[in-house]
């Protein structure tokens, strides 16, 4: 009877190891979840989203890098990911923050496919942050299109960095 | 609301006397008419000149007719425009020579300043009595501009007179699309910082947000019966396709792929199929499916990207084709899957619609990074600008009235 006892215990403790390691400790574990949560390649990407945020926004002063995509590709890039877990490690330690990430598109092609393009790119980027813990309520999307250029060049340069999801943090 | 800034048109003319001609289709498809317009007058300064003016102009853009003057030609009109107190009166006959037939008679009157709704109007009946076709010279195109810095709705005739500005949302507007009546449109706005879809009223101004769901609402589309708009929204997760019905407000979902992003419904003229888009392939392409459900159905084959669908009522898809390292114009019958191509490859070609005489279309050209708007005949093959070049600033998105 100790023995199962003892056994039991031991089993409660690996689980909770895992799961600290796999939520908090190591990001990196959740992120190799949240690829697959995130990409064309992926699991299912459908968190219903909750509610609209006010047109006003309490927007806070803190800038973050944008994560950039490949050519009509919704695809979180490994290459990206460090710029997400810096938005995630910033809104564990700030409560009563929240996130819009707004997904956009390059210049070139339909403006309306564009605008469904530029949603799954947020929502991939949201998907990812939800991998990595964060609480999916305080993650809004948005999508831009090809509207809102940061590079008004024509070419690929330009392009490349047009293809992004920025990140607007607010007080909630 | 916002106040618009601007105020409907009315027409004011009325047709005082109407034979009823009869219908005659006696031509073929791409064969074009010689009609002589040489008795018909209007040579008085003003109204009357600015009638035939207005006229002519339309029957030669409707692609049917050869303005012959005098000689053997097929059709001949007779008639005249004139000045009748502070407004005008017209008389209009037209004939088959040949056949010492008369196909219309007509008289109109207008008070006011209504003299090229007129024109158009007499056009059209005089495209419909001799070759049995919808004219097009009475309807009206939306497009967006951005000659004020920010993307607005603007509204002008088919010919691209009378351009005007109709929203004023200092924003981004996108995607304005007619309604069947002509008399109503939607159109999506960031001007609740979310990219969500409204119903505009013409003639009263009147403005209806219709989707603002968490997340995208974009890319709506009347259906035939003017009841219900498919349109794309993300607020289960993923970009698909739903149907909205405009009274009750019921939603239908129709496309879960989540994988993938659905945009552009575009309904087939019996209200039963909707073409649209989705890259659940990986590229985006045109999908079928039927309004109450089911599988979709890949209509397109070639080109990396197909997108952008117009089903028009005479039953054919135009839509846009990314081929080599250019967009192009293409038609499809989605019945038999043939399709021709429609511009040629000397810039980019998008956003395509529909003029409801089945012939024309309008769509975006993009040359040297500026886009303009153009009126393609794709069974004559001219290409004409909307809009004077010296209307500044990037024109996009047309969408051509079907009334």
């Amino acid at each position: 009877m100790s023995r199962n006892l003892w056994f039991g215990m031991l089993v409660v403790v690996l689980v909770c190891a895992l799961s600290t390691t796999g939520c908090r400790r190591k990001p990196k574990t959740a992120a190799s979840g949240a690829d697959n949560i995130g990409g064309l390649s992926g699991q299912s990407s459908e968190l219903g989203l909750s509610s609209r945020l006010p047109g006003e926004m309490d927007v806070r002063s803190e800038k973050f890098a944008s994560a950039l995509f490949d050519y009509d590709s919704a695809q979180v890039k490994e290459s990206e990911r460090a710029k997400i877990d810096a938005v995630a490690d910033f809104l564990k330690k700030n409560s009563r923050t929240g996130v819009l990430v707004e997904g956009n598109c390059d210049e070139r092609g339909s403006a309306e496919y564009n605008m469904s393009l530029g949603e799954r790119r947020a929502l991939a980027v949201r998907a990812y942050l939800v991998g990595l813990g964060i609480d999916g309520a305080i993650v809004q999307t948005k999508s831009n299109g090809k509207e809102k250029p940061v590079d008004m060049g024509h070419d690929e340069a330009a392009w490349s960095l047009n293809r992004r999801a920025d990140f607007v943090l607010f007080n909630q | 609301m916002k106040r618009w800034g601007w105020i409907s048109a009315l027409v004011f003319f009325s047709v005082l006397s109407a034979a009823p001609a009869q219908v005659r289709v006696t031509k073929s498809m791409n064969e074009v008419s010689s009609l002589d317009i040489s008795q018909f007058v209007g040579k008085s300064a003003g109204a009357p000149a600015l009638f035939r003016q207005t006229l002519e102009a339309d029957l030669k853009a409707s692609g049917w007719f050869n303005l012959a003057a005098g000689g053997r030609a097929e059709y001949s009109l007779l008639g005249e425009a004139a000045m009748d107190g502070d407004g005008l009166a017209v008389r209009c006959e037209a004939y088959n020579v040949a056949g010492r037939e008369k196909l219309l008679g007509k008289t109109y009157k207008t008070t006011g300043r209504e003299v090229r709704r007129l024109a158009h109007k007499a056009a059209d009946d005089i495209v419909l009595a001799i070759t049995g076709k919808k004219g097009m010279a009475g309807t009206r195109i939306l497009l967006i501009g951005n000659r004020t810095g920010k993307k607005e709705v603007y509204l002008c005739d088919a010919d691209g007179q009378n351009l005007r500005q109709l929203t004023h949302d200092n924003t981004i507007s996108m995607a304005p699309k007619w309604a069947p009546d002509g008399g109503r449109f939607v159109y999506t706005s960031f001007r609740s910082r979310f990219p969500d879809v409204y119903l505009v009223n013409l003639a009263t101004g009147n403005r209806n947000c219709i989707a603002n769901y968490p997340g995208l609402n974009s890319s709506a589309a009347f259906s035939p019966d003017g009841g219900e708009v498919a349109l794309i929204l993300s607020k289960d997760g993923n970009p698909d396709l739903y149907i909205k019905d405009l009274d009750g407000g019921a939603l239908t979902r129709l496309t879960s792929t989540r994988r993938a992003a659905e945009a552009s419904p575009s309904w087939s003229p019996d209200g039963r199929q909707i073409v649209f888009v989705s890259d659940s392939s990986g590229t985006p392409q045109l999908y079928v499916m039927n309004r109450s459900g089911g599988e979709p159905k890949r209509l397109t084959s070639r080109g990396s990207q197909n997108v952008d669908p117009d089903w028009g009522a005479n039953g054919y898809i135009v839509y846009c084709s990314f081929i080599g390292r250019i967009y192009q114009i293409f038609v499809m019958n989605p019945a038999t899957l043939e399709f021709k191509q429609v511009t040629r490859e000397d810039a980019n070609y998008e956003d395509p619609s529909w003029a409801p005489d089945g012939r024309h279309i309008v769509c975006t050209r993009t040359s040297n990074y500026r886009s303009r708007i153009f009126v393609i005949d794709t069974q004559g093959g001219s290409l004409i600008p909307l809009l004077p070049d010296s209307e500044k600033g990037d024109w996009v998105a047309p969408s051509w009235s079907q009334q």
